[in-house]
């Protein structure tokens, strides 16, 4: 079986007589170890898809098993508790909390954690060694650039370890040698931790690191990226990522 | 336990020191309030209660019973009530204090208006052993004839002057005739902490009546009890008096002040929950901010109920901060301050019970204050949060 499965899945949203349906019957599986860039325009339902398989939000029809297990069927605090050991989320905007220095950032999801002091220090250390920001652990988010602060938040969903990252445009804010840096570093963590990576970009040059890359449109996957898509794709990639609406 | 390190809740603090400033002292100002009315019923309320073991009897004119002032009680009264079997004597002293009771305009010399009305009561020396509550503690006893007062420690807040106006020596004018002030007392926690004493005889002659306004006389309970003086008060129908425990006494006028606590406290719980709501929409647009940090702390694993309680932490240390301010501030401003009321005055009263309702009252404005904003910023689903 796939680590992560998806059948049918679907998600809507109903507003009075609206109904948006931002996932479609969407069927998808992905292998341990993948490396997956998912791509499309905005509001094609990529950061609902990833926040389905992180179980942030629940799916309103359909089947999502993680490692064999349903996910949508787990309450909330279970839910809570296994999205703590198994997934790792890195945003667009790196989401640091202001008030702690990195270091403590990356401590923060070890915390609820039931570990010794020492073991936590020594995770958080290597988290830090890892993604290449250990110089300036107490620093705080403000005195740090864009791509330093996405490096800390690259050391903190890993520092529990979990066998899934999942990175909503990572790139998206940062400039072309920062995201180049960026790439090569979840790359790294893909080929030598064996991270199983799932990254939503609208940068192409993601797809040379990706090993494969998947169109998402309208909450469906589509085989190949439509001539109006290819062309948007290709003036992004000329400049700095795309930010959605 | 899945919490969130204390030190998140205090660094937090620190995100707009000029809106924590404001939040401390709105939580100050606030708790001040309420220790304030808490100081003014405590101070009313032992002003006007005697401890259980008081065994006094006040004997007034029959249809006086609510208020001395208006009691009169002659001579031969006072005579008769003297000779009761049941009040405590002493190295031959008997603990009979007969007593004239009249508010009379005083002002000091400095002063051009009108004195201000102040309870006086002219006495006889055994009032000092009937009335065990008063001290001197400055000066002697007034001497019959010689225009002489004494002034207990609330007089200064009553008449609202500073306490070196009423300094041994000094002169105080009732109808423009000077009286010299040769005696300080304290009689804390009672009415006649706000009263001047003068000789009886000398009260009289002021106040232009050759009867008493009320007859005090200490019991010993190994001769008899209450009975005794209600009996005698009965069976002398000729005397035209009426016998009251002093306890009773003072808890008929308690409760006649009863409706002026209960307006205090209302006013005060008012006030307290506009502070509340006040404080509320601060907080609100400040957790309103941090929506989708909220968010990211729960995508980190964090429970809901860990991150509710650390802005909870959060608010309470601001509202608790803010009650030792008012704490300090009350005690050190408020406690002691005369307050007058329709005869006399009472002091502040802000003593451990007094700071405690206080500083439990700014730990329970921390906690409801933040409830609501907490729980209205952890309504909205994370991945709603998170675009937030
Ligand atoms: N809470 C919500 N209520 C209603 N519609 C939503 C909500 N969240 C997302 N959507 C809609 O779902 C669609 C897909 O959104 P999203 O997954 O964020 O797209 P993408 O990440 O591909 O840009 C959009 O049309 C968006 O407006
Ligand atoms: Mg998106």
């Amino acid at each position: 079986m796939s680590l992560i499965e998806c059948r049918q899945l679907t998600k809507k949203y109903t507003r009075g007589d609206n109904e948006i349906i931002p996932l479609d019957e969407l069927d998808l599986s992905i292998e341990a170890g993948a490396f997956l860039a998912l791509m499309g325009p905005s509001g094609s339902g990529k950061t609902t898809l990833l926040n389905l398989i992180a179980g942030i939000d629940r799916p309103t029809a359909g089947e999502l098993r993680v490692e064999g297990t349903d996910i949508a069927r787990l309450s909330r605090s279970k839910l809570a508790r296994w999205r703590s050991t198994h997934i790792g989320y890195i945003f667009q905007l790196y989401h640091l909390v202001p008030v702690l220095t990195a270091y403590e950032n990356v401590e923060l999801p070890l915390l609820i954690q039931p570990i010794s002091r020492k073991e936590r220090h020594a995770r958080v250390a290597q988290a830090l060694e890892l993604a290449g920001i250990a110089d300036r652990h107490d620093h705080y988010p403000r005195q740090l650039s864009g791509g330093q602060e996405q490096r800390v938040a690259i050391a903190r969903s890993l520092v529990t370890d979990p066998p899934i990252l999942l990175a909503d445009e990572p790139t998206g804010d940062l400039d072309r040698a920062s995201s180049k840096a960026i790439l090569e570093l979840l790359l790294r963590l893909n080929t030598e931790l064996g991270k199983t990576l799932i990254i939503v970009t609208h940068d192409p040059t993601t797809t040379h690191y990706a090993k494969e890359t998947l169109h998402l449109e309208k909450g469906r996957l589509v085989s190949e990226a439509p001539p109006a898509l290819a062309a948007e794709v290709k003036s992004a990639g000329d400049g700095r990522g795309e930010r959605d609406a | 336990m899945r919490l969130l390190p204390f030190d998140y809740a205090t660094r937090n603090l620190g995100r707009s020191p000029g809106r924590l400033v404001l939040a401390v002292l709105g939580s100050a100002l606030v708790v001040l309030l309420v220790i304030a009315s808490a100081a003014f019923v405590r101070g009313m309320g032992s002003s006007l209660s005697l401890p259980e073991e008081n065994s006094n009897v006040i004997f007034l004119g029959a249809g006086s019973e609510e208020s001395v002032e208006r009691s009169e009680v002659s001579t031969r009264a006072a005579e008769v009530v003297a000779t009761l079997p049941s009040v405590r004597t002493r190295l031959g002293e008997r603990y009979v204090s007969p007593e004239v009771h009249i508010a009379l305009a005083i002002r000091t010399e400095e002063s051009q208006v009108e004195g201000r009305l102040t309870p006086v009561r002219g006495v006889r020396p055994t009032a000092y052993l009937v009335h065990s509550q008063v001290h001197i503690v400055g000066g002697r006893t007034p001497t019959p004839g010689a225009d002489e007062l004494m002034v207990g420690g609330l007089v200064g807040g009553q008449l609202g002057v500073d306490a070196s106006r009423l300094a041994l020596g000094k002169t105080l004018l009732i109808d423009g005739r000077p009286w010299s002030i040769v005696g300080h007392f304290r009689a804390p926690h009672t009415v006649m902490d706000a009263e001047i004493w003068m000789a009886l005889t000398d009260l009289q002659v002021v106040g232009q009546r050759d009867d008493l306004s009320c007859v005090v006389v200490t019991l010993d309970p190994a001769l008899g009890d209450f009975t005794d003086a209600e009996v005698l008060a009965a069976q002398r129908l000729d005397l035209e008096l009426t016998a009251m425990r002093e306890v009773d006494y003072y808890g008929a006028l308690a409760r006649f002040y009863a409706p002026i606590r209960a307006m205090v406290l209302v006013t005060a719980s008012l006030i307290a929950l506009g502070g509340i709501l006040g404080g509320l929409n601060t907080m609100v647009a400040a957790f309103a901010a941090r929506v989708r940090e909220v968010g990211t702390l729960q995508v980190l694993g964090y429970p809901r109920r860990a991150i509710i309680l650390s802005f909870v932490q959060e608010s309470v240390i601001v509202a608790a901060t803010g009650a030792l301010i008012a704490g300090v501030v009350g005690k050190l401003l408020l406690d002691g301050i005369a307050v007058r009321f329709s005869m006399g005055a009472f002091g502040l009263v802000v003593d451990a019970p007094v700071l405690a309702i206080g500083i439990a009252a700014g730990i329970i404005l921390g906690i409801v204050g933040a409830l609501p904003p907490t729980l209205r910023c952890m309504k909205l689903p994370v991945g709603q949060a998170l675009r937030g």
